[in-house]
């Protein structure tokens, strides 16, 4: 299958610094929308970013595009070593499987236990059964689910949900963790737990992209901060802490 | 893939069709519903089929032969014209057929031979008839039964031909009228009732039969067979487009089923992608889970379709006669079962599936 070996050819890349690149990036969606505008960015390896803005500056095409569930219109992506102004449709699993992306919504699986829909993101990429039933356990303890791998979806809270989404996005131990929102539908305790626990995963050296509304937590915590209007960068602060 | 990546997927296909159980009742019942119907339609056809089959092999063909009786009585000659002779040609019918029955004997064979060309007692010379002998005879009916179109080729003496003909002509009192063989002896030459395979090629197989040396006359029942070939083809006809209707319709329901299937997973579809699933990844289990609803379907159908038939040919037994066994047609129905099965339940979420797996994330949710 070409498709495998493509995956397999892939699979020994190592990722380039940054691990985020745009350079001169527009995106007009065929409403007419002009989502981006001349969009240069450079995000390395290692780094915690929040991303800010109101409805419609941009954000979720920026993270669209980082994905690759868009494309450009102009400029240049590069992602994990990928450039994703050329990239095939056949390439862009393997682009994903260098990430793991958390999602506003949680999206689990409702049918899938906690256990399997963990172990789901480890599957697609080939794990074997021993190998994925260790780090889906050590995953589910790093995010404090250990005792409820048996648990379905819905008997379990917005926040811990939340937490099975950010177990399933580090259990492939990705160089590149995109969250989108991730404390969107969360009290503020379970918020600040989950920015916590994504510090952590950032310490150890993972690049972690976080959209989010919650100007509280980027007070707290301080991280570089982006921040969008109409499609354009407005402001990159470095040190972190921007309005 | 890896094999344990192809075995994860297998087994979330069992796992996908249980978890969404429901949903895999749903296309099971539908699946069945059409499958019962085409079976149904397959069984009626093929019963109707055996019954016309009954009525082509008892439509027969009788093919006279140029044999010795033929040149006695038969038109194209007329050597026997007197009539006053009744009781004599009696006798001579007799001792023709005697002579007929016992060619295999040297003495009558060298008579013949040697009196070639004498006309014997009634007029009749050797070469005035083409059949002289039962081998003769059995190497024209070998010859007819050598033909592709011929299903049965039998010979009748001319005794039987006789016998045959007063029972259809006279029936039971056929007895009171013996003494009609006594005074004019049998004017029946010997023949060949043959059966055909295809009534449709009914007159290419006779003009073959005609071409024949040894041949004179063929008695048969055109018209029959022409209503018969017009009956079966229009059976034939209106069976295909009924079981193929219905097969389309089974594939209509069967693709909406998998439709709203898909649509209640497109969460799944979308989340698979998300963490980097490649399209073949996406599509087996769901392929999977097809197959497994099509088997199901195809099991439970051929068990119901059993019962339905067994009650149905109980009630119309008496009106058909005779009716296939289900046994008969058990496992061309199962296959036919299956394959419709398989083919629905894979080609309608492979088909399904390509939709979905050509959409991104958000793209999801706003179907």
């Amino acid at each position: 299958m070409a498709e495998e070996q493509l995956i397999e050819s892939f699979a020994d890349k190592k990722p380039a610094e940054p691990v985020i690149e745009f350079k001169g990036v527009s995106k007009t969606y065929p409403s007419g929308t002009h989502a981006l505008e001349d969009v240069n960015i450079r995000i390395n390896k290692g780094e915690f970013v929040f991303v800010v803005g109101s409805s419609g500056a941009g954000k979720s095409t920026f993270m669209k595009l980082i994905m690759r569930e868009e494309k450009a219109n102009t400029g240049y992506i590069n992602v994990n070593g990928y450039n994703l102004t050329k990239m095939r449709r056949k390439q862009v699993p393997l682009l994903r499987r260098t990430m793991g992306i958390v999602f506003k919504d949680f999206r689990l699986i409702p049918t899938k236990n906690v256990f399997d829909n963990v172990a789901f993101a480890m599957h697609v990429v080939g794990e074997s059964g021993r190998e994925v039933r260790r780090e889906v356990s050590k995953a589910l303890s790093k995010v404090g689910l250990g005792e409820k791998a048996r648990s379905m979806p819905r008997q379990l809270s917005g926040g811990e949900q939340q937490r099975v989404g950010l177990a399933r996005a580090l259990v492939n131990a990705p160089d590149l963790i995109i969250a989108d929102e991730p404390t969107g539908n969360v009290d503020p305790n379970m918020s600040y737990e989950i920015v916590e626990l994504l510090t952590e995963i950032n310490k150890r050296g993972t690049t972690i992209l976080m959209v989010t509304h919650d100007h509280q937590l980027v007070r707290e915590f301080k991280h570089r901060v982006i921040m969008l209007d109409k499609g354009r960068i407005i402001a990159d602060n470095a040190a972190g802490g921007a309005e | 893939m890896k094999f344990s990546s192809v075995r994860y997927l297998i087994k979330d296909g069992f796992k996908g069709a249980w978890a969404n159980r429901l949903m895999s009742l749903a296309s099971i019942g539908v699946l069945i519903a059409c499958m019962v119907i085409i079976g149904l339609a397959i069984l009626i056809s093929e019963n109707v089929n055996m019954a016309i089959g009954n009525l082509e092999k008892e439509n027969v063909v009788i093919v006279y032969m140029k044999d010795y009786n033929w040149a006695l009585y038969g038109d194209e000659l007329a050597v026997n014209d007197d009539t006053s002779s009744d009781v004599e040609s009696g006798e001579d019918a007799e001792n023709v057929e005697d002579t007929e029955n016992e060619t295999a004997s040297d003495e009558n064979a060298e008579e013949t031979v040697d009196e070639k060309d004498v006309p014997d007692e009634n007029g009749i010379k050797y070469s005035d008839y083409v059949i002289h002998n039962e081998q003769e005879a059995e190497k024209l009916r070998a010859d007819i039964a050598a033909l592709d179109n011929v299903a049965e080729a039998v010979y009748i003496s001319s005794e039987e031909g006789l016998e045959n003909a007063k029972a259809q002509m006279l029936g039971e009192q056929a007895d009171y009228f013996t003494f009609l063989d006594d005074a004019y002896g049998n004017p029946m030459s010997a023949a060949v009732k043959v059966s055909m395979v295809d009534m449709s090629l009914f007159d290419e197989t006779l003009e073959q039969i005609e071409k024949m040396n040894g041949v004179d006359t063929i008695q048969s029942y055109r018209e029959i067979a022409q209503k018969i070939n017009t009956l079966k083809q229009a059976i034939y006809v209106a069976g295909f487009w009924i079981i193929a209707i219905l097969a389309i319709i089974a594939l209509v329901i069967v693709s909406n089923t998998i439709r709203v299937t898909m649509y209640n997973r497109k969460l799944e579809i979308s989340i698979m992608k998300a963490v980097g699933a490649t399209d073949a990844f996406v599509r087996i289990p769901f392929v999977v889970e097809g197959l497994i609803i099509g088997l199901i379907s195809a099991l439970l159908s051929e068990v119901i379709i059993y019962f339905c038939y067994r009650v149905a040919t109980e009630k119309i037994k008496d009106v058909l006669g005779s009716v296939i066994s289900f046994r008969e047609v058990s496992v061309y129905l199962l296959l036919v079962f299956i394959a419709i099965g398989i083919f629905a339940g894979i080609f309608g979420s492979f088909i399904m599936i390509r939709k979905y797996l050509k959409r991104e994330g958000s793209e999801f949710t706003a179907i």
